[in-house]
C-alpha cells in the first residue's frame, strides 16, 4: 500500500514537470468556468426577459383603459389584450440549458383560437443555435473525456517507450499497481476538478441543496470513471502511444458524435412528426371558414360543447363577438387531433431516445442531465400543456361576459387569470439514466481489468 | 524528386492497415451522409411543396369574400431548401420551415427542425458537410502527424538529406502525397453528390448550381491542403510522433469545437437580442402614431376623409367613388410595414454583428472560414435566410396592399358587401426565387480572404520554418 502512495506522489511531481499538462487542466478549468458563466448569465437573461412581461402587460391594460374608458364589450377586450404564459426555469437550468434556447420561454396569448399562437418562435439567432450552448454540461459531457484521454493515453506506454518500464517493474511492484496507482492520481484530478466546477456552478446558480445534488454529482462521476474504464481497457491493450491516442480518440468520435448522428437519422426515419405545417394551414381554413358559415350553424356546434352558454336568441346582426370566439374555439376543436399527434410524435421520439441512449453513455448522460435541469423536452411539452389549460381558463373567465353581453369594466382587468409555470426536475429519468450508466461503467471497467490482469505486460 | 516522395508516401499511406480502416469507415460516412441528406432533403422538400401548392390553391378556391376577410385569412410562405443544401444543412434545421403571411402583421417562421429533434441534434447532425469539416481533418492528423517525426526516430531523415534533397522539397512531396490519399477518400463521395445532382431532372440545365457545387469542391480543397500543411509542419518541428499528435488533436479540438461555441455564445453575449414580445410592443407602440385603420374615430382617418372629400369635390362620403376604410387600410398597412421593416432590419442587424464576431475569427480559426463559405455556398446560411424572409415579407405586402386597394374601389359602404370568387383567381401566389450564386459571393468574401491567407501563409511561414529545422 505504502508503494502505491508513493507511486501517486510520483505521479503528482511528474505532472507538475509536464507543463503541458498542467496547461491543459488549467484550461479545462478555464473553459468549464466560462461554461458556468454562460449558464447563468444565460438563463438570468431569461429570467430578465420573463421578468419585462408583467410591465409590457400592464403597459397593454393601460392603453386599454385609455382606449375604452367606460365599461366596454368585452369582445373588444379579448380581441386587444394580451396576456403571457410564462416557462420559469429550475436554478438548475444554469448548469444544463439543454433546450431552453430552441423552444421559446413564453407564449403571447390572446382570446383568440390557441393553435394559431401556440407555436410561435422566439427571436433567436439561428446561426448561435447551430452553435449550441456552451454551459456546464457541454464541458463535462464533451470536453471531460478529452482530457482524460490527454491524460491516460500513454498510461504505460510512455514509460515502455522510454524505456523505464523493465526498471520500474524490475522493483517489487505488479503492473496491476502501477497502473493503479497512474489512474488513481488523475482520477483524483479529473473528478477533483469536476466537483470543484459542479460546486462552483451550483453556488453561482444557487441551486436548492437537496438529493438532486447527490445525483447530479452521481452522474457526473459515473460518467468520468466510464471514461477511465476506457482508459484502462486501451492501456491493457499494450500498444504504442500514438496508437493508444488514435483509439481512444476514435472512441469519443464513436461516442459522441457519430452515435448521437446516427441515432438522429433513425429517430427521424422511424418516428416522423409531421411539420406541423398541416396543423396551422388547416386551423386557418376552419377559423377563416367560420366567416362563411351560417351563424346558426356555427352557434349549434358551439354549444354542443358548452350547453351552459346555450341562448334563445338567433344572431342577427352582421357581426357579434360571442359568434367570432365561437368559431374561433372550433378552429381549436377541428385541429385537436392533428395537435395531439405533433406533440405525441415529439414525445415518441424522446422516448425512442430514452431506449436507446445505453448506446451512448454521452447522450444518456446529456439527456439525464437535461430531465434533471428540467430543460429538455418533456418540461417543455409540461410548459405547453399548461399553456392550453390557461388558454381554457381565459376563455372560461370571458364567456360569462360574452354571452351574458356584461359590459366588461376596469374593476374586471384584475380579475383575469394569471399564467405561472416552473419547470420541475425529471428526477426518474435522471435516476434511469444513472442506473445506465452505472452498467455500461461496470462493463468497461471489468472489461479492462479483466484484460491488464490476463495479458502479461510487454516491457518493449 | 517532390514527385518520388509523394509517391512513396502516397504508396506506404495505402499498405498502413489503420490508415485503410479509417479511410474506408470515413468513406462510409461520407456515402451515407450525402444519401441520408438527398432523402431528407426530398422529403422536405415534396412536403413543404405540397404543402405550398395546397395553400396557393386553398387562397385561388375562397368563396365570395369581402377583400379584408382575404387579407386577414392570408397565407403561407414555405422556405424551399436549395439544391445543395444536402451536402450542408447549414441553418436549416434551425430555421422554421414557414412563415403565415396576413395583414398588420409580420409573424415568425416557425416549426424548426431542431425543435423535433430533442437534445440530440445538439451532438451534431450528421451531414457532407459535418464530416467534410470536422471528420476528414482528424484522418489528415492521423495520416501526417508522423511524416517527419517517425523519419527523425528512424533516422531516414539524415540520409535523405545527406543526399542534397532539401528539407522543403521533402516536405513538398509527404504534402502531395497525403493530398493524394485524402483526395481518394473524399473524392468518390463528391463524385457521388455530383452524379446525383446530374439525376435530377431540375438541376441539368442549371449552371448555377454547377457553379456552387465547384467552388465548394474548391474551397474544401483549400481547407484540407491547409490542414495536410499544418499537419506536416508540426510534425516536422515535434521531436516525438506522440507530442505532434497531441498538440495536433488540441488544436483539432479548439479550433474545431471549442472556439466556434465560445465565439457564438460571445457574439450574443455583447449584442443582446431583444424579445419578440418587446419588438412586439416597440412596433405596437410606433404603429400606434401612424393611421389606425381599425378604428373610424381616430382623428388621422377623419383628415384622410376630408382629403379625399376635397379631392373628389363631394360633401359625403357616400358620394366618393372610393372607400375611406380601404384607402385607411392601405395607409396604415404602409406605415405599420415600414415599422416592421425598421424592426426587423435592427433585428438582423443584430444578428449580424453576433456572426460578424465568428466571421472574423475565421482568420484565427480555418474550421470558421470553411463553415459560413461552405454554408453559404450550399444556400443555407443566414444571407440565404434574410433572402427568403424578405421575399417572403414583399410578397405579403403586395398581396395585403392589393386587397386594401380592392376594398377601396368597391366605394362606401363596401363593409356589406363581398366580391366575387374569380377575383381570388387573378392574384398571384407566393413563388420563391432562390438568389444567385453572384450574390451570395458578396457575403463570403471574408471567409474566403481568410481560407486563401491561411493556405498562402502556411505554405509561406510553415517550409520556411520546416527548412529551418535543423536535422540531427
Amino acid at each position: 500500500m505504502k508503494i502505491f502512495w508513493i507511486l501517486v506522489q510520483y505521479e503528482w511531481r511528474h505532472f507538475r514537470a509536464a507543463k503541458g499538462l498542467v496547461v491543459l487542466t488549467g484550461l479545462v478549468l478555464l473553459v468549464g468556468l466560462y461554461g458556468i458563466y454562460y449558464g447563468t448569465t444565460e438563463i438570468n437573461r431569461q429570467r430578465q426577459h420573463l421578468a419585462e412581461l408583467p410591465t409590457l402587460a400592464r403597459h397593454n391594460v393601460e392603453e386599454l383603459k385609455a382606449k375604452f374608458p367606460e365599461p366596454e364589450d368585452a369582445g373588444n377586450i379579448g380581441y386587444y389584450h394580451t396576456t403571457f404564459a410564462v416557462h420559469h426555469p429550475l436554478p438548475w437550468a444554469s448548469l444544463s440549458l439543454g433546450q431552453r434556447d430552441v423552444n421559446p420561454s413564453y407564449v403571447k396569448l390572446r382570446l383568440l383560437g390557441l393553435q394559431g399562437q401556440l407555436y410561435a418562435a422566439e427571436n433567436v439567432n439561428p446561426t448561435k443555435m447551430l452553435s449550441g450552448n456552451f454551459d456546464l454540461a457541454f464541458v463535462l459531457v464533451y470536453l471531460f473525456p478529452l482530457l482524460i484521454i490527454a491524460l491516460c493515453f500513454n498510461l504505460l506506454s510512455s514509460e515502455r517507450e522510454q524505456g523505464i518500464l523493465p526498471l520500474l517493474l524490475a522493483q517489487p511492484v505488479s503492473a496491476g499497481v502501477v497502473v493503479g496507482a497512474k489512474l488513481t492520481f488523475r482520477l483524483g484530478l479529473v473528478l477533483g476538478l469536476a466537483w470543484l466546477l459542479s460546486a462552483v456552478a451550483m453556488g453561482w446558480a444557487q441551486v436548492p441543496l437537496d438529493a438532486r445534488v447527490g445525483l447530479w454529482l452521481a452522474l457526473v462521476t459515473l460518467y468520468c470513471l466510464f471514461w477511465f474504464g476506457v482508459a484502462l481497457v486501451v492501456t491493457a491493450w499494450q500498444r504504442p502511444s500514438a496508437f493508444n491516442a488514435v483509439a481512444m480518440v476514435g472512441l469519443w468520435l464513436l461516442l459522441l458524435v457519430l452515435v448521437p448522428g446516427l441515432l438522429n437519422v433513425y429517430v427521424a426515419a422511424k418516428r416522423p412528426v409531421p411539420q406541423g405545417i398541416e396543423l396551422t394551414v388547416k386551423q386557418r381554413e376552419e377559423i377563416h371558414g367560420g366567416w362563411d358559415k351560417p351563424k346558426a350553424e356555427t352557434m349549434n356546434r358551439f354549444f354542443a360543447l358548452y350547453p351552459q352558454w346555450r341562448d334563445t336568441t338567433t344572431i342577427k346582426e352582421r357581426f357579434v363577438w360571442r359568434w367570432y370566439y365561437a368559431f374561433q374555439h372550433l378552429g381549436d376543436q377541428s385541429v385537436q387531433p392533428l395537435a395531439a399527434a405533433y406533440t405525441s410524435g415529439l414525445r415518441q421520439r424522446y422516448e425512442l431516445v430514452e431506449q436507446l441512449n445505453w448506446l451512448s453513455p454521452a447522450v444518456n448522460v446529456q439527456t439525464s442531465l437535461n430531465a434533471l435541469a428540467g430543460s429538455d423536452l418533456p418540461t417543455h411539452l409540461a410548459f405547453q400543456q399548461s399553456v392550453v389549460r390557461y388558454h381554457d381558463a381565459l376563455r372560461a373567465y370571458y364567456y360569462p361576459f360574452l354571452f351574458n353581453k356584461t359590459p366588461f369594466t376596469h374593476a374586471d382587468y384584475a380579475g383575469e387569470p394569471i399564467h405561472t409555470f416552473t419547470s420541475t426536475s425529471e428526477t426518474p429519468t435522471a435516476v434511469q439514466g444513472l442506473w445506465k450508466l452505472l452498467i455500461s461503467t461496470i462493463v468497461v471497467g471489468s472489461i479492462g481489468w479483466w484484460l491488464l490482469r490476463a495479458r502479461p505486460v510487454a516491457l518493449r | 524528386m517532390i514527385q518520388s516522395i509523394a509517391q512513396k508516401e502516397f504508396v506506404s499511406t495505402l499498405r498502413d492497415r489503420r490508415f485503410v480502416v479509417l479511410s474506408v469507415l470515413l468513406l462510409a460516412l461520407l456515402l451515407a451522409a450525402t444519401l441520408v441528406g438527398r432523402a431528407s432533403y426530398r422529403t422536405l422538400q415534396q412536403e413543404r411543396m405540397v404543402a405550398q401548392q395546397t395553400v396557393n390553391d386553398q387562397f385561388h378556391h375562397q368563396p365570395n369574400r369581402h377583400p379584408h376577410r382575404v387579407a386577414h385569412y392570408g397565407s403561407f410562405a414555405f422556405r424551399p431548401r436549395s439544391g445543395l443544401s444536402f451536402l450542408d444543412a447549414g441553418l436549416d434545421s434551425f430555421t422554421g420551415a414557414s412563415v403565415y403571411l396576413e395583414a398588420h402583421q409580420q409573424n415568425s417562421v416557425n416549426f424548426s427542425q431542431a425543435q423535433q429533434s430533442g437534445s440530440l441534434i445538439r451532438f451534431g447532425e450528421l451531414t457532407v458537410a459535418f464530416v467534410l469539416q470536422v471528420l476528414v481533418p482528424l484522418l489528415i492528423i492521423f495520416l501526417c502527424f508522423s511524416a517527419f517525426t517517425e523519419e527523425h526516430e528512424t533516422g531516414t531523415l539524415k540520409l535523405l538529406v545527406s543526399q542534397g534533397v532539401p528539407l522543403r522539397r521533402v516536405a513538398w512531396g509527404k504534402i502531395a502525397g497525403y493530398g493524394r490519399a485524402v483526395v481518394l477518400v473524399v473524392g468518390p463521395a463528391l463524385a457521388l453528390a455530383a452524379w446525383l445532382l446530374f439525376g435530377e431532372e431540375t438541376f441539368v440545365h442549371n449552371a448555377d448550381v454547377w457553379v456552387r457545387l465547384a467552388l465548394f469542391v474548391v474551397s474544401y480543397a483549400v481547407y484540407f491542403f491547409l490542414w495536410i500543411v499544418g499537419a506536416v509542419v508540426v510534425s516536422a518541428r515535434q521531436r516525438h510522433g506522440r507530442s505532434a499528435l497531441v498538440l495536433l488533436l488540441g488544436c483539432w479540438m479548439l479550433g474545431c469545437i471549442i472556439l466556434p461555441k465560445a465565439t457564438a455564445n460571445l457574439g450574443a453575449t455583447l449584442f443582446p437580442t431583444v424579445t419578440k414580445a418587446q419588438m412586439d410592443a416597440d412596433v405596437h407602440e410606433a404603429a400606434q402614431k401612424g393611421i389606425n385603420g381599425h378604428d373610424p374615430q381616430d382623428q388621422r382617418t377623419a383628415a384622410l376623409k376630408a382629403n379625399l372629400l376635397k379631392q373628389y369635390g363631394v360633401d359625403s362620403e357616400e358620394k366618393l367613388p372610393v372607400s375611406v376604410g380601404g384607402l385607411a387600410m392601405a395607409e396604415s398597412e404602409a406605415y405599420t410595414s415600414k415599422v416592421y421593416q425598421q424592426h426587423f432590419a435592427d433585428l438582423t442587424g443584430t444578428y449580424e454583428r453576433q456572426n460578424a464576431i465568428s466571421n472574423w475569427v475565421g482568420l484565427l480559426n480555418p474550421y470558421q472560414a470553411i463553415r459560413p463559405l461552405s454554408m453559404g455556398l450550399a444556400g443555407s446560411d443566414f444571407a440565404h435566410y434574410v433572402h427568403f424572409q424578405q421575399a417572403a415579407e414583399d410578397y405579403r405586402y403586395q398581396l395585403v396592399q392589393r386587397l386594401n386597394g380592392l376594398q377601396a374601389s368597391m366605394g362606401y359602404g363596401d363593409k356589406e358587401r363581398k366580391l366575387d370568387a374569380a377575383t381570388w383567381q387573378a392574384i398571384p401566389t407566393f413563388a420563391y426565387q432562390a438568389p444567385p450564386v453572384g450574390w451570395a459571393l458578396g457575403y463570403l468574401l471574408l471567409p474566403a480572404l481568410a481560407l486563401l491567407l491561411w493556405a498562402v501563409g502556411l505554405s509561406w511561414l510553415g517550409l520556411k520554418v520546416i527548412d529551418k529545422t535543423p536535422v540531427v
